[in-house]
């Protein structure tokens, strides 16, 4: 992992005037077979251990307690916030659902009112007078219609004679 | 040292923190009312809620005209920026190219207009494409559109709505007061987003009450397409048709011809399709009238059906005025009175009409309404005229007595056949059932004449529709029995102050004979030639109609249904009310079926002559059962008493199987 001091010491050498100064030596100038080096590639992480299984804290009750009561206290405020501004907030979102809802409820009243005018205007009679006609399908003349009597008692066929 | 920095910086605290609570006093106690004002104009968007006018409805719940939604654009011209420019964004947007809009706002601009409607009922795409200019001097307003679904469908009922959507013609006038709504508003509190987060209403919404009428829509429509047909067929120029339950005076139909759409009604109030001819437009009723006289005569006078009556061989000469027969044929000699109606003999109308004097014709055109409004809800509705006895000339009564000097309505004309229907009680037509969920009541009905008396004329007016009757054959019904009268009454021109050879061809009936569900009139204005004759011309329409207003309303058969076929072959030569000498008096079917031996030739393949009907006329229901098992024949007995009616008639060869419908009455 770098350090900070690796990054500042890199900052300083690249803001100092003298650098600035000095004329600059292309790399191809330096060294015509050293590829470019990536970025932070002179930097070498490395992992120290650190034992501190020698240092054991002083067993401190007062600022424990005080540490208790300072999370007891900070959760009563939040309680006591969560108390006075949920409702609120609460209040407010249903609100906008509430709203949400109207609207929608206006939209399908008018969808609706739209769709039982469309049902209306295939239903009138005119329109279906000229369905029925395009299918042949006309009002029995009163002599077109007669009824036979069937083989039991009450039966009847009701037919339709061709004119 | 310190202590002094610490009291400055104290100090300094001290009087910032006043100065804060100052002004949080002023703007918070102080000016509440004023902030609080101005955040609720920029969070609070005031919303109209909409308050449909009510839908009309037939008496079957189907709707007859329905408010929609809609949207409008408007602008203020004196705001607009750039005229060319703003035109040619709103042509663009609301795709109406070359509907010289320009021209509009430059109008409204130089005449100082600052309101303009752009464009009425806009698409909702439309609607989002004007919301999305970034412009300010746009309003959308919302509106509502009154839309009649079923078209041309009882348009002279309905009437029609203005832009404003406030009635001007029919019942969406009539009963504005009911039909119209009242717009809400209601104050929506939004977020930055202009999203609602909370509404409260400020004016509540009052939506208009929906109205059923008595109409029945597949009746009407029958009306309508029979009467276009007829009026097309027979060289009319107008007429109409009113189709009343004779018990409760409900109105199933009102047809009137020409029409229009309501959707786009005729853009002048003069148009001739706007002219509601079934209640708004009078006639000289003729022949019809006759029905009112007889009537009057069996209650004021000694006379009865079968009272003979002088017809004077076709004419009659009153204080210098001769009075012909319609049509010489030799006239009538003397006949029953009943057969003066039948025949529909004007010398015979007239002679009743004298015996019944004007006093009483008076009383009795009054009784039948005549003369007066029926009470429809229909703007313009005429009373039609009928003179006072002291403005009568000396030939007025016998004019009267044959339908001439009085004008009346065809609603007028239901409402009289209707008081003969339904035992002689006078019942006002009603057009409207129902008022949001209430019925309408009814008014209560007035005695007119004596149930005996609307009895016999069922009688006298069921053998116009027999044959040797003037509206024989295309007003007897198949399966039904049938009553009426027919009426042609020359048209007078106004301008040559003399009678035309033009007809109004009425014919006003009824069915079925023993408990009447209908009464059905039909008026053709304008008719002439041999086929203009009420019996000719209405008594057509009148069968078909009547037939299907008798199956919709599920009306029990009381005939067979090829009765009028059967009968129709005794018909020699189409009868009318003005030429009708020559032709006796035809068989009654009530009293003599013999003419009817022979027997319909059936189609039925398998028909076998069976045993030959007996005469079952004058027995008792015990009687003609054992009468028809001695045969082996089957009856079908209808009522009680005294077999008035049978069918097949006697001889008649019965086919097997075949039922004797046998009708009875005391």
């Amino acid at each position: 992992m770098a350090t900070l001091p690796a990054f500042l010491l890199r900052w300083m050498e690249a803001t100092r005037p003298e650098a600035d100064a000095e004329p600059a030596e292309t790399r191809a100038q330096r060294d015509p077979y050293k590829l470019r080096a990536l970025p932070q590639d002179d930097l070498f992480f490395f992992c120290k251990k650190i034992d501190n299984s020698r240092l054991v804290r002083e067993a401190d009750p007062r600022a424990k307690s005080a540490c208790w009561s300072a999370i007891g206290m900070a959760s009563l405020v939040v309680a006591i916030l969560a108390g006075v501004l949920v409702p609120g907030a609460a209040s407010t979102n249903s609100g906008y659902r509430l709203e949400s809802l109207r609207a929608e409820e206006r939209r399908l009243t008018d969808e609706s009112r739209a769709l039982d005018l469309q049902e209306a205007e295939l239903l009138s009679p005119a329109r279906l007078d000229q369905l029925a006609h395009n299918q042949n399908l006309v009002t029995p003349k009163p002599g077109q219609v007669f009824h036979l009597e069937g083989d039991r008692p009450g039966a009847a066929v009701a037919m339709v004679k061709k004119r | 040292m310190v202590e002094r920095r610490l009291i400055v910086l104290v100090v300094a605290l001290a009087v910032w923190s006043a100065a804060i609570v100052r002004k949080l006093v002023w703007l918070q106690l102080t000016q509440h009312q004023e902030y609080a004002r101005k955040a609720r104009q920029r969070q609070e968007i005031p919303r109209v809620l909409p308050a449909p006018r009510g839908n009309i409805y037939d008496r079957n719940g189907e709707p007859l005209a329905m408010s929609l939604p809609t949207q409008s654009v408007t602008v203020n011209p004196l705001k607009l920026p750039d005229l060319g420019v703003a035109a040619d964004l709103l042509e663009q947007v609301l795709h109406m190219q070359g509907s010289g809009l320009y021209d509009k706002l430059k109008q409204a601009c130089d005449k100082g207009r600052g309101y303009q409607v752009v464009k009425r009922q806009i698409t909702p795409e439309e609607a989002e494409n004007v919301r999305a200019l970034p412009v300010d001097w746009i309003e959308i307003e919302s509106a509502s559109q009154r839309h009649y679904p079923k078209g041309t469908l009882a348009a002279h009922v309905l009437g029609g709505v203005d832009h404003a959507e406030k009635g001007n013609a029919g019942i969406e006038d009539a009963l504005e007061k009911t039909l119209h709504g009242e717009p809400g508003q209601e104050l929506l509190l939004t977020d930055v987003q202009r999203r609602g987060i909370a509404s409260r209403q400020a004016i509540e919404p009052k939506p208009g009450t929906p109205i059923a009428l008595t109409i029945d829509e597949r009746l009407q429509f029958v009306a309508e397409r029979q009467l276009a047909a007829a009026v097309a067929d027979k060289g009319a120029t107008s007429g109409s048709v009113v189709v009343m339950n004779p018990s409760n005076g409900d109105i199933l139909a009102l047809a009137s011809y020409p029409a229009y759409d309501p959707n786009e009604p005729p853009e002048t109030a003069e148009d001739p399709r706007r002219e509601n001819h079934a209640a708004g437009v009078p006639f000289e009723p003729g022949s019809v009238f006759k029905v009112i006289t007889v009537s009057a005569a069996l209650e004021t006078t000694g006379l009865r059906p079968e009272t003979p009556i002088d017809c004077g061989r076709g004419s009659i000469t009153l204080f210098g005025r001769t009075i012909h027969e319609a049509e010489a044929h030799g006239g009538y000699g003397v006949m029953p009175m009943a057969q003066v109606l039948i025949h529909s003999s004007n010398v015979g109308a007239i002679r009743v009409g004298m015996r019944v004097g004007q006093q009483n014709m008076y009383e009795y055109m009054r009784r039948f309404g005549f003369g007066q409004l029926t009470g429809i809800p229909l703007p313009g509705e005429s009373r039609g005229k009928v003179r006072k006895v002291p403005q009568w000339t000396a030939t007025s009564l016998a004019s009267v007595s044959m339908g001439q000097e009085v004008s009346v309505t065809t609603v007028q004309i239901a409402q009289a056949v209707s008081v003969i229907a339904n035992g002689g009680m006078l019942v006002k037509p009603r057009l409207v059932l129902k008022r949001g969920t209430e019925t309408v009541p009814q008014e209560p009905a007035v005695r007119a004449i004596k149930p005996e008396t609307a009895f016999t004329m069922r009688q006298i007016m069921e053998g116009v529709v027999e044959p040797g009757g003037t509206g024989f054959p295309e007003a007897r019904l198949a399966g039904y029995s049938a009553a009426g009268k027919t009426g042609t009454a020359l048209i007078f021109d106004f301008k040559t102050k003399r009678y035309t050879h033009n007809y109004n061809g009425s014919f006003a009936g009824m069915a079925p004979l023993t408990n009447p569900a209908i009464v059905v009139v039909v008026t053709l204005n304008g008719t002439h030639g041999d086929l203009g004759y009420g019996g000719r011309a209405a008594a057509p329409v009148f069968n078909a109609v009547a037939s299907e207003a008798l199956r919709l309303t599920d009306v029990p058969r009381d005939l067979p249904e090829d009765f009028s076929k059967t009968l129709a072959a005794a018909k020699a030569e189409p009868a009318s009310d003005l030429a009708i000498a020559g032709l006796g008096a035809g068989p009654n079917i009530l009293q003599d079926g013999d003419d009817l031996e022979k027997p319909e030739e059936h189609a039925i393949a398998v028909a076998i002559p069976g045993p030959t009907v007996p005469n079952f006329q004058g027995m008792t229901m015990r009687d003609v059962l054992t009468a028809a098992a001695s045969r082996g024949l089957t009856i079908l007995p209808d009522g009680s008493g005294i077999a008035r009616v049978q069918y097949p008639p006697p001889g008649a060869a019965a086919r097997q199987g075949e039922r004797i419908r046998v009708r009875f009455a005391r």
